[in-house]
Parts: C-alpha cells; sequence; structure tokens
C-alpha cells in the first residue's frame, strides 16, 4: 500500500480578467470576466511509506499548488489524493493529526509567543504524551540547534531560526507524512545544512514519507530517492536522479569565444544533423548537443578548423542545468 | 472532557493575554461607550420630562434609565467579534495555517474569544453592573430586584452571546465566497443595534414592525434578556421568548455548519 496515491489531481483558478480604468473596473464589478487557468494538470503518482519524493519544477509550475490540494487546503478541481489512507478534504481533523507541512513562505507559528510556549501549545493541540514531548524536544534540539533563541518570540527571529523552528514544529508530533515547500528558500548554506541533516535523519529513524519541493537540486541530490518533475502543471518527469541524468544528462554545452566576431559566419555544423544546435553573441558561440551522438572531441576539432578561437569552457552536465535546460526547451516551445 | 479542555486552554489564555495587551484601547472603548449610554440617558430624560404621560410604551422613566444602562452592559456581554479577522486570513491565506492544525475552527475562534471576553466582562461587570443594582436598590420608582429575573438574565444573556457568536460565524464564512467584495461590518452591525433594541426599545416601535422584530433573531441578541431582566414578561411570553432564543442558536450553529462545508471549498490560499 502507498502512503501517498495521487490520481489525475487537477486545479483550475478562476481569475476574474480586470479592466483598466475606473469605468472598467466599475464594470468587472457588476459583470465580471473570468478566465480559467490551469494550474495543475492530470498529476498521477505513489508514493510508497518510508520515501523522499522531490517535487521540482520553475516558479509558477504549480508545487506549491499541488502541496496544498495533498495537504487538504484547497480542494482540486478533479482527481483526488489518497494520503494515509485518508481523503484530505472530507476529514480535515483526522487527516491533519498525521501530517506535518512546512510552507517555507509562511510560519505557522504564533507571532507573539516565545518558541518554547508555541511548543507547548502544538503539544495540545496534538496531544503529545510529556515522555515522547521531552523526547522529541532533545532530539529537535540538538538537530536543529534550537536552544539559543527558544525563549524569544517568534517575530524576532531570523529567517533562517524561524525555518528552524517552522521544521521542528511541523515534527513534534511525529507525522506519518511530512509535507516540504521550499523549506530551504533564502536560508544559508549551514542553516541548510542543519535542515537537510534533520530531514534526512527523521526519515531514517521514523520511516516518515517526505514529499519536498526546492528549487535546489542540492537538496533533491542529498535527499531525494527520486524526483518528480513538473512544468506547467504538467508532469514532465518521474524517476531516479541517476535516470534523469541518464536521460537527459547527455546534453553538453561548450562555449567557443571566437578571435572575430564575424567568423561566425563560416560555422558549419551540418555533418551532425540535428543533434546539434548553436548560438551566438558576438564573440562567443555556445555549442549544445547530445554527447549520446556528437563526441565533445568532434565537435570542438570542427570548430577548430573553420574559425579562430581564443578561449574554450566545456559546461559540465549536473542536474541543476539539466533542469534548466528541460524548462528553457519546453518554454520555447510553449512560446 | 479533560482532554478537550487541554486541547482549547492555550487558546483560552492566548485570548486572555491578547486581552490585556489590548487593555487600554478596550478601556478608552468602554469609556466612549459609557459616554454614550450616558447621551442615550439625556435624551430621554428630556423626552420623558416633556411628555404629560409618566409612561411611554409601558416604560417608566426609571424602567426606562435601566433599559439603557442594562442594555449597554448587556451589549458588552453579549458582543462577539472573536471571527472578525477571518477575512483578512482568507485574503493574507494565513487562514490555511488554522485548517491544518487538528482543531475544530469554529472552537478555535470561539476560546480564543472566551479569554479576552473573560477580561473585558471581568473589568466592567463590577463598576456597570453594580452601579445598575445600586440605583435599582436606592432609586425611586425602580423595579424591584428579583433574583428570578436575574437569573433569567444572565441565561438568556448567555444564549444571546452564543447566538451572537455563530450568527458573526456565519457571516464572517462569507468572506470565502466574496474574497475581493470585502469592506466592513459597518452596515451590519448598524442594522444590528438598530433591530436588536439596543437603540430604542422595540416596544416602541409601530406594532406591525415589532411584531416581525420580535421574531426575527435580533431581538434574541439584546431585547429578550433585558426585557427578562427588567420584569417585562409575563410566564407564558419568557417560555416562548427563551423558546425562541433556542430556537435561533440551533439554527445559527447548523448555519454555520453548512455554510462552512461549502465555503471550504471555494478557498484558495495564494502565495506561497
Ligand atoms: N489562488 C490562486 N488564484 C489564482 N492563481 C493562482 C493561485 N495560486 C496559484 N496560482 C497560479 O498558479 C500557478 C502555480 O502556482 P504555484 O503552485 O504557487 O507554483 P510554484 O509553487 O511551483 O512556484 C502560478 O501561475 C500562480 O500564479
Ligand atoms: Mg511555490
Amino acid at each position: 500500500m502507498s502512503m501517498i496515491e495521487v490520481s489525475n489531481l487537477t486545479k483550475d483558478f478562476r481569475k476574474t480578467i480586470k479592466s483598466p480604468g475606473l469605468v472598467g473596473a466599475f464594470k468587472s464589478l457588476i459583470k465580471p470576466k473570468y478566465e480559467t487557468f490551469e494550474a495543475v494538470k492530470n498529476l498521477s503518482f505513489e508514493v510508497p511509506k518510508g520515501e523522499i519524493l522531490g517535487f521540482i519544477g520553475a516558479n509558477g509550475a504549480g508545487k506549491s499548488t499541488t502541496i496544498k490540494m495533498l495537504t487538504g487546503i484547497l480542494t482540486p478541481t478533479s482527481g483526488y489524493c489518497r494520503i494515509n489512507d485518508k481523503i484530505p478534504q472530507e476529514d480535515r481533523q483526522n487527516y491533519v493529526k498525521d501530517i506535518g507541512v512546512v510552507f517555507g513562505q509562511r510560519t505557522q507559528l504564533w507571532w507573539d509567543l516565545p518558541l518554547r510556549e508555541t511548543y507547548s501549545v502544538l503539544k495540545e493541540i496534538y496531544n503529545v504524551p510529556d515522555k515522547n514531548f521531552y523526547k522529541r524536544m532533545d532530539f529537535l534540539n540538538e538537530v536543529l540547534d534550537l536552544n539559543d533563541f527558544i525563549t524569544s518570540p517568534v517575530r524576532t527571529l531570523s529567517l533562517g531560526q524561524r525555518m528552524r523552528a517552522d521544521i521542528a514544529a511541523s515534527l513534534l508530533h511525529n507525522p506519518k507524512v511530512l509535507f516540504l515547500d521550499e523549506p530551504t528558500i533564502g536560508l544559508d548554506v549551514s542553516v541548510k545544512d542543519k535542515i537537510r541533516h534533520a530531514i534526512e535523519q527523521i526519515n531514517q529513524e521514523e520511516q516518515t514519507t517526505i514529499i519536498l519541493t526546492t528549487h535546489d537540486l542540492g537538496d533533491i541530490e542529498l535527499l531525494c530517492n527520486r524526483v518528480f518533475m513538473i512544468d506547467h502543471g504538467q508532469e514532465v518527469f518521474d524517476g531516479t536522479i541517476k535516470q534523469l541524468k541518464n536521460r537527459f544528462g547527455h546534453i553538453r554545452e561548450i562555449e567557443f569565444e571566437l578571435v572575430n566576431a564575424e567568423d561566425a559566419n563560416r560555422l558549419n555544423f551540418s555533418q551532425f544533423g540535428s543533434a546539434i544546435e548553436y548560438s551566438q553573441n558576438e564573440k562567443n558561440v555556445r555549442v549544445k548537443f547530445d554527447s549520446s551522438k556528437v563526441s565533445v572531441p568532434d565537435v570542438i576539432r570542427l570548430t577548430l578548423s573553420q574559425v579562430d578561437v581564443q578561449d574554450i569552457s566545456v559546461k559540465d552536465a549536473d542536474i541543476e542545468d539539466i533542469v534548466r535546460r528541460i524548462f528553457r526547451k519546453e518554454a520555447a516551445e510553449h512560446d | 472532557m479533560t482532554n478537550f479542555l487541554r486541547k482549547y486552554r492555550p487558546f483560552v489564555s492566548a485570548g486572555i493575554e491578547e486581552a490585556i495587551v489590548y487593555r487600554a484601547n478596550f478601556l478608552l472603548f468602554a469609556l466612549g461607550n459609557t459616554l454614550g449610554a450616558f447621551v442615550t440617558y439625556f435624551l430621554w430624560k428630556a423626552v420623558f420630562q416633556s411628555s404629560t404621560n409618566s409612561s411611554l410604551s409601558g416604560f417608566t422613566f426609571p424602567e426606562m434609565v435601566l433599559y439603557i444602562f442594562l442594555s449597554f452592559f448587556t451589549g458588552i456581554l453579549t458582543s462577539s467579534d472573536g471571527s472578525s479577522s477571518v477575512g483578512d486570513e482568507v485574503k493574507d491565506g494565513s487562514i490555511a495555517m488554522r485548517i491544518l492544525k487538528p482543531i475544530s475552527f469554529t472552537a478555535n475562534y470561539f476560546y480564543e474569544e472566551i479569554g479576552s471576553k473573560l477580561i473585558d466582562v471581568g473589568v466592567l461587570a463590577v463598576p456597570l453592573f453594580g452601579g445598575i443594582l445600586i440605583y435599582q436598590i436606592v432609586g425611586t420608582g425602580t423595579p424591584v430586584l428579583n433574583l428570578g429575573n436575574l437569573l433569567l438574565y444572565f441565561f438568556s444573556a448567555t444564549v444571546a452571546y452564543l447566538i451572537n457568536f455563530y450568527f458573526n460565524i456565519c457571516f464572517s464564512f462569507t468572506a470565502f465566497f466574496f474574497r475581493n467584495l470585502w469592506g466592513s461590518n459597518v452596515l451590519k452591525n448598524a442594522l444590528v443595534i438598530f433591530m436588536s433594541g439596543s437603540l430604542v426599545p422595540l416596544a416602541f416601535f409601530p406594532p406591525v414592525l415589532q411584531n416581525v422584530l420580535k421574531v426575527l433573531p435580533f431581538s434574541s441578541l439584546l431585547y429578550t434578556p433585558v426585557m427578562l431582566y427588567l420584569g417585562k414578561y409575563s410566564m407564558q411570553q419568557t417560555i416562548s421568548v427563551l423558546l425562541l432564543q433556542i430556537f435561533w442558536l440551533i439554527f445559527f450553529i447548523f448555519l454555520a455548519k453548512i455554510i462552512w462545508h461549502f465555503a471550504i471549498k471555494h478557498l484558495s490560499i495564494q502565495g506561497g
């Protein structure tokens, strides 16, 4: 049995179209015009217990919208999700007992209460027995270093402190499923490190199922067994990081700096067919190609035979690059 | 039950803490209202002095004085705005954090409000209600102090508070549907003040309007407990107004549940 089961999940937003000016504002008050915007389209996937799924995609891809449906705060337009054997929208109070949620961009802590008080309130709300509570707090203190600021009111915490506090808050009741929406956004390396460590440890010790959305591919590479990539609300990839690299990692990029910009006219890569493309910006020529069909030395050799080159740089294929490239390609197709 | 109390106790104390933080605010508000009550008092005094009758629409002047101050006190006792921030929370999406906790949404607001209400009423009950009692004991021609009526009053005022709470919850849940049209509660409040009898006793309205207003839920919010205190109702009338109050309470509890059921589907949390 999967812990998380998502089937044809779709969310349309209805947006009012605002006409400009006072007359327009008046018109749209009386007879509003709507357009439908599909933020999430037909997503289906399953997550087994104990897995960490990396949910990635560019800004506006629909990651947060998906998380909101999974956590039950948004109702899908169609499709459903079943988590821990419950439909989030149907049995809210019962469902949220067993999940933890962190939204990187907003806090779930009470703004005016000292952090320690917040945890006492959460202890009562989730009905955590004393013994478990103290054990949990000790553990969280250790991995997230909360002690330095546990007596401060939440509103005085720095972003990194607040995020650590929020993650601790989401783990206090030992949830079966943890949703993290950009938990490392805007944090410095050492805080990121602590947070990654906490996530990893909780997953190993408690078999917590985790869905993590992020921009930071470091998070993904360190934590996730599996990545699920979406763009414009649609699935574009689902598999392991290795598969991701195998599938998209062949694309390489070489940048040549020419001696004379006008030499670029003499470049001709037609012998490699569609496996290669290039673009030029003044003296810089950027060549992108599929390294399973065309070899790096061949590209360099051919280029050097056609034009005078000042400098060459070969880009390594890392995930960040892959993802960016996939998105650029997608975006180009959409335009 | 103890578990239930433990779960919501933090909200009561958070409400108390908040009320203490904003107590200066509240005292100013109370002072303003007291002034309002005195203005009303002098107005009625002038009305009674210029009239040849010693009683107007069944009210003697001492009864009117009691009515004015008692309806002012009852207004504070039964006021409810624990859910007034629902609109803002819907707009900025912070309502998500309430929804993500395994607690009843309505109970959450209720206990937050109970906390601050304990403080508000505690601060005002002694001077105000004390004043009312003293006036009743030493004043001439005032209705006799009656323990039965006092108990009826407190029972009825408690029900009135609950009706008001659920009424406001229903009202605030509409913020889920009208996210952008949300203005203020001004119109609602003005209507309630007028129709609940807190400005002018309903007995002063034309009979037809009176009959309508007496069945509407608003009279249950204020007029009923105050009239019970003044002993204006016969046994039979007392039973029927109390039953009407309980009817409205049950009505709004169910209405709140129904609206919530639809509202939650309409919620679209922005940002993040
Ligand atoms: N409440 C909403 N109403 C209308 N459009 C929304 C709403 N929430 C999100 N969107 C739109 O849906 C798309 C996906 O947003 P989101 O899920 O937040 O993306 P991500 O988290 O991947 O950056 C965006 O284009 C965003 O503008
Ligand atoms: Mg997002």
